[in-house]
């Protein structure tokens, strides 16, 4: 394979682009993404001079995800492995263990501001405690992919990975961190944009699980859900009444499913309060290729897409 | 459904969280159950001393299965048409940031099963599904009722007696189907009935059907020609059959067990050769040539990258589950040949903190492996014939 690279390189060297010719030489960069955002920024940043193996692909649940082996495999043979931070993924620790991996683990959420955990059921959570045990669960919010300006220290973050572990690519990486970064401010703009056309009165919405945080941080949609920021823990009863009280209160104005978790508790939530389910949203994976979502750009216009059309439809 | 590898999880968590303000104390809590081949009665050892905490007496010679929580030892009896619970007296309760460890004596608990020749014990999830030969029958129970001292369960009939297994899923019950023609042989298939007994779908077929594991959020059923891999769907379990590769000489698994902290299943192909199946991997099998026949074997739920198998030269062999080979072996006991009757006494392992621990029944004496070195540390003495070993425990925050 790598030969025919190198040939097909030598004899058409004149049309290769700068940043091309090097890629054409060497060999590529392994790296190990964990989830199908980060895999979609490796790809924008180090283009062919690098080869990514993702752990968790498109509508994948990184909450949960059980590592394989043959994860443990490609994780030992990595040059970098890309990874969120925060907690985002739970197995982490474990597979960086099995596979005892010499690689740089790079959390891509360096540079981040955390944002805690919402509390939007208080009373819920005084409930659980009564019965004699506080509940701490993690509380930093590991989706900071979510805020597009986030995104850009993703990206950052990636762009010094790679220069540290292949500097003779640093320009090109730079370059095409610098041309992603250009086109994420953009797809932003159309964020803003969006949101500003939706009235503020309708502007609260219902997901599964807490993976809105930083969006609704940045751009000023609030996120209700009736799962926490992992999709670990089972949601209790209350939190559900809770949910379903707002809406009857007309406080929420849509309610949507994730592309990675099941949908029957917002399949009930819709039902007990007549909303119909406004779409799906791309929570904590990309889609498949071919799906509305397959790179990280087309999961931030297809969810605000998603979003408008289901409030202004209602 | 949000099935966790617990062990490992809790461990991590407790790893990562260092930083984390707390009055409370970590501590670690390792116990052995250890039944005997010939004598009615389980011992509690502590794991790191070798101490003994105490003795039960059961109905018969028994054998022993523990739950996922490790909250319960459940001591299967077929020759004694019971079974009878023991609370381990080790709970970690799993508070997302932290586990808490709690600790008290362990004691037979008031709660027995009665039925004709138990035989296959499955936990999912907190659901026990107790499978009894001699009728043909499935008790389901949950664990919180056993622990409460509740025996009450629900039951669940095939069409005839056989040695079968159930598996309480997703509020539906998975059952083998007999083979009609031949009960006495193995059975031929899966049988999903829901809450109401109502039969959901097809039979799965499955000729030659025996061995059972749990890994994470997926299950494998072993048969003659490949495993039926079952995970949660939408409405119901969702059952795929995964026939064996063609690169595999002709064989089959009889035994699984689950990978814990890694997703992945062990089991035997044949006497002497074991199998390592990704079932969500192009190369779905991998397998593992033995010096000579299986005795046991049994995964690290502590070392995710290990499991162990012990073999009739009397050797205990460390498999590397990322690279697929046995990457050390030791002599630990005299042969213990696989001629004979399956259930003579044989050694059998179990993992419990850094140690790997082996019975050795013929000798009275359970041999200790240091994990990290796997080199043998010590020998503890044990009256008659230890047998059938399981190990609960790990860490927690004692308040
Ligand atoms: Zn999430």
């Amino acid at each position: 394979m790598l030969k025919t690279i190198r040939l097909a390189a030598l004899m058409s060297v004149i049309t290769l682009t700068p940043f091309g010719l090097a890629s054409a030489f060497a060999e590529p960069l392994k790296v190990v993404a964990s989830f199908s955002v980060i895999e979609d920024f490796a790809k924008n940043v180090g283009g062919d001079r690098i080869e990514v193996t993702t752990i968790v692909g498109p509508d994948g649940d990184a909450h949960v995800y059980e590592p394989k082996p043959a994860d443990a495999v490609a994780m030992s043979k990595a040059d970098v492995v890309l990874v969120n931070g925060l907690h985002f993924e739970g197995f982490l620790q474990r597979l960086v263990e099995a596979s005892a991996t010499k690689a740089t683990i790079v959390e891509l959420t360096k540079g981040v501001e955390p944002i805690k955990m919402k509390e939007e059921f208080e009373e819920a959570e005084e409930g659980e405690a009564a019965d004699g045990h506080a509940h701490h669960h993690g509380d930093t919010d590991p989706h900071a992919f979510q805020s597009i300006a986030n995104a850009k220290i993703y990206v950052k973050n990636i762009a010094e990975a790679f220069c540290a572990a292949d500097a003779a690519g640093c320009g090109a990486y730079k370059a095409n961190a610098d041309a992603y970064t250009q086109k994420l401010t953009e797809t932003e703009g159309e964020v803003k944009a969006a949101i500003a056309s939706i009235p503020e009165s309708k502007r609260t919405i219902i997901t599964s699980h807490d993976a809105f945080g930083y969006f609704e941080h940045e751009y000023g949609l609030t996120f209700l859900a009736p799962e926490g920021i992992s999709t670990e823990a089972e949601p209790s009863a209350a939190d559900v009444a809770a949910l379903i009280r707002q809406v009857r209160e007309d406080k929420a104005s849509a309610v949507f499913v994730e592309n990675i978790t099941n949908t029957r508790l917002i399949e009930q939530i819709a039902s007990e309060t007549g909303l119909k389910v406004g779409g799906t949203l791309y929570s904590d994976a990309l889609s498949f290729k071919g799906g509305p979502a397959s790179t990280y750009i087309d999961m931030m216009r297809n969810n605000i897409t998603t979003i408008k059309g289901a409030i202004l439809g209602s | 459904m949000l099935h966790l590898l617990k062990t490992v999880s809790v461990a991590a968590l407790l790893a990562g969280i260092a930083a984390t303000a707390s009055f409370a104390e970590e501590n670690t809590a390792w116990r052995l159950f250890i039944s005997d081949h010939g004598e009615p009665v389980v011992r509690a050892l502590d794991a790191g001393s070798g101490r003994e905490l105490g003795k039960f007496a059961t109905k018969v010679p028994t054998s022993l299965a523990r739950s996922d929580s490790g909250k319960t030892i459940f001591a299967v009896q077929g020759k004694g048409d019971i079974v009878q619970a023991i609370s381990s007296g080790i709970s970690i309760g799993d508070h997302g940031d932290h586990g808490d460890l709690k600790i008290e004596d362990a004691k037979l608990l008031d709660v027995e099963f009665a039925g004709k020749k138990p035989s296959h014990f499955v936990d999912h999830g907190g659901d026990i599904a107790l499978f009894f030969d001699g009728e043909g029958v499935a008790r389901t129970t949950s664990e919180t009722d056993v622990l409460d001292g509740k025996a009450d369960f629900r039951e669940t009939k095939t069409d005839a007696p056989h040695h079968g297994l159930a598996v309480a899923f997703d509020g539906h019950v998975l059952l083998t189907e007999p083979n009609k023609e031949k009960p006495d042989e193995l059975p031929v298939g899966i049988r999903v009935v829901d809450a109401s007994g109502a039969q959901v779908g097809d039979v799965h077929s499955c000729p030659g059907l025996h061995g059972e594991a749990a890994s994470g959020n997926i299950l494998a059923i072993a048969c003659a020609k490949g495993l039926l891999i079952v995970k949660s769907g939408d409405k119901e379990p969702s059952i795929e059959f995964l026939p064996y590769s063609e690169t595999l000489p002709e064989g089959k698994t009889t035994t699984l067990v689950g990978g814990r902290g890694l997703q992945y299943f062990l089991g035997n192909y044949g006497p002497s050769a074991v199998v390592l199946i990704d079932s969500t991997s192009k190369e779905a099998f991998r397998r593992i040539e033995l010096p000579t026949r299986r005795v046991h074997f049994a995964v690290d739920p502590v070392r995710p990258k290990f499991a162990y198998v012990f073999t009739e030269d009397g050797m205990i062999h460390q498999l590397d589950v990322v690279s697929g080979a046995i990457t050390k072996s030791l002599p630990l006991t005299d042969p213990y040949s696989m001629d004979g009757h399956w259930s003579d006494p044989r050694p059998r392992i179990a993992v419990a903190d850094d140690a790997i621990y082996v019975t050795d029944p013929l000798k009275s004496t359970l041999h200790v492996i240091d994990a990290k070195s796997f080199e043998k540390t010590k020998d503890i003495s044990v009256e008659g014939k230890p047998f059938n070993i399981v190990a609960v425990g790990g860490s927690g925050e004692t308040h």
